[in-house]
């Protein structure tokens, strides 16, 4: 039970930050109608800048200069996807995100190397909670996260900018009309999603180190999650966020126990975790289909 | 010199690829009139309204609006220029409530290259906006009850108020509206109907309806354009085109004859 309980808790706080990538996924999906590969990059970089500018600077400074920086960056690149005309296709443009991911993969072995990154976390000791052993730095990640979801949702429902980009994705057509630039709105969904995975890789580094190539599986996980919500929610994002990230950890977990796979159990993991998400969505679209 | 027109079409041409769905057409409107644009489905009704709207970009001709040259140029411009435009199908923003549906009216008037300074600038202008939504509010009593229902909540005339009311939210000089009959109730039509006469009357602003409907249109505007396969085949006043027997036939569910275009009739404002 207590490792059990162990796992969930891992789990829950890697599943979260996956959330925050399937989250940003939904964003860009829902405003622009592309699948943003980049994504995982984007939470890469977070990752990256964190480690580089915590050593310097005060660990909350650091942490948000890396997320803005990460942001403008995520700007930059929704730029580029969303095309310079009106006439690029979602299509085209998930071809451009795939490549600006191939692209910043590049760069990041150049100037960070092929070692796992990662920093120390500023809590000393882990808590002992009824026998269970909970890092501080994973119950940040969750809080963190979780504030950060709401924040959105909040910021979606009750500003007008954040409505501007309800508006686009509910009818880019009328949005268009009314005269709201669905380009400018793309760029600024881009950057905020870009943000969020920063802040998820931010914050999870020291406990999960980050590689120059991590962005493959956080991209298809953070997929995994949005698929859960079929792209379209972002409530149900956080959730499959969450769902993924304690199964992969169970998966995992248990592996290990099974004779002759011992050690090799993580390499599964991402297997796994696809896996999980193909029943999940089934079983999902079984019920839409009953109610 | 008298002074332009409020809306000025002229040789018109919108084009999808290599079809050709408007094909020279100019038609103009004074400020204040309510003007019909008729014509069977297909005919490049929507393709005009786009073509001038900032949609899509036409491939000939100009738009004028108050003698001021606006062809091609972006939606958002045209509103600001005084034409706003309800969609056809109504286009509400269906997971938003009605009231944001009506204050994204405003917000997208003061967009103009991206969302900060734009967001800036609606908040600069809170208190007018304000009192523009009430002002909707108190023409569309009915909107101001279902502020917080999601408009893709409400009924389809509801959703046809919603779309007018995030229209006027841009204070247009004119209104255009693409098929404002189409799926509705006969008497939800009605009730619409009299609101636009008496927004018409009332407060001043221009009216294009854009209809299918053509008894309907016909009824509510003292001149119309008839359009056909992309040109304009007939234009004069409502009276004139309703004894025509090309309209007539047209009505009784016959095409328009292109060539039996009355010589008489000419496209334009009848003076
Ligand atoms: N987005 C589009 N792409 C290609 N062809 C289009 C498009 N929209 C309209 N058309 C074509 O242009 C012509 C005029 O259509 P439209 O302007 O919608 O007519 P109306 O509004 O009078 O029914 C039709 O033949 C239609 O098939
Ligand atoms: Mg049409």
């Amino acid at each position: 039970m207590k490792e059990f309980l162990q796992l969930v808790v891992v789990g829950v706080s890697t599943g979260s930050a996956y959330a925050l990538v399937g989250i940003g996924m939904v964003l860009i999906f829902r405003t622009t109608g592309i699948v943003n590969f980049a994504q995982g990059s984007f939470a890469v970089l977070g990752g990256l800048f964190m480690v580089a500018l915590v050593d310097d600077i005060h660990g909350l400074v650091a942490g948000l200069a890396a997320v803005l920086v990460v942001a403008f960056i995520g700007s930059l690149v929704g730029f580029v996807a969303v095309g310079f005309r009106h006439r690029t296709t979602p299509l085209a443009s998930l071809i451009i995100t795939l490549g600006i991911a191939l692209l910043i993969t590049s760069l990041n072995l150049l100037a960070f190397g092929d070692r796992p990154h990662t920093y120390p976390t500023i809590f000393d000791r882990a808590w002992d909670i009824g026998g269970v052993l909970v890092q501080p730095q994973y119950v940040l990640v969750a809080g963190v996260t979780l504030l950060a979801a709401l924040l959105l949702t909040l910021g979606l429902q009750r500003t007008i900018a954040g409505q501007a980009l309800v508006a686009c994705a509910d009818s880019r057509r009328a949005a268009e009309l009314v005269g709201i630039d669905v380009r400018a709105v793309a760029v600024v969904a881009f950057a905020v999603s870009a943000g969020l995975s920063a802040l998820g890789w931010v914050l999870l580094t020291p406990v999960d180190p980050v590689n120059y190539d991590s962005d493959v599986r956080i991209a298809i996980n953070g997929f995994a999650a949005a698929a859960f919500g079929g792209l379209a929610s972002i409530r149900l994002a956080y959730v499959g966020g969450l769902v993924l990230g304690v199964a992969q950890q169970l998966v995992v977990g248990y592996a290990d126990k099974i004779p002759g796979l011992g050690q090799q159990a993580r390499q599964y993991e991402l297997a796994a975790a696809l896996v999980i998400m193909l029943v999940l969505i089934g079983w999902r679209a079984r019920n839409e289909v009953h109610e | 010199m008298s002074a332009a027109p409020l809306l000025e079409i002229d040789g018109l041409v919108v084009k999808y690829g290599q079809a050709i769905a408007l094909d020279g057409v100019s038609l103009s409107l004074e400020a204040g009139e309510r003007v019909a644009l008729i014509g069977p489905n297909g005919a490049g009704k929507t393709s005009l309204l786009n073509g001038v709207c900032g949609l899509v970009k036409p491939a000939a001709g100009r738009v004028l609006l108050d003698g001021r040259d606006l062809t091609g140029r972006a939606p958002g411009e045209i509103v600001r220029a005084g034409l706003t435009q309800v969609p056809e199908g109504r286009q509400v923003f269906p997971t938003l409530p009605v009231e944001a549906n009506l204050l994204l009216g405003a917000y997208g008037r003061e967009f103009r290259h991206e969302l900060v300074s734009a967001t800036l600038r609606y908040i600069g202008r809170r208190g007018e906006i304000a009192v523009r939504l009430e002002r909707v509010y108190s023409l569309m009593p009915k909107l101001r009850e279902l502020r917080e229902r999601p408009a893709g909540r409400t009924s389809g005339g509801e959703q046809q108020m919603v779309a007018i009311g995030r229209a006027l939210m841009a204070e247009p000089r004119l209104l255009a509206i693409d098929e404002l009959s189409l799926g509705l109730a006969p008497l939800v039509v009605q009730d619409l109907s009299e609101f636009l006469v008496g927004l018409n009357e009332e407060e001043g602003v221009a009216l294009l309806l854009v209809e299918q409907n053509a008894v309907l249109a016909l009824e509510l505007c003292a001149r119309a354009y008839v359009l056909e396969a992309g040109r304009l085949v007939l234009a004069g006043p409502s009276d004139e085109l309703e004894r025509n027997e090309t309209v007539r036939s047209a009505y009784l569910g016959g095409g328009l004859e292109v060539a039996d275009a009355e010589p008489g009739t000419q496209a334009g404002p009848s003076s």
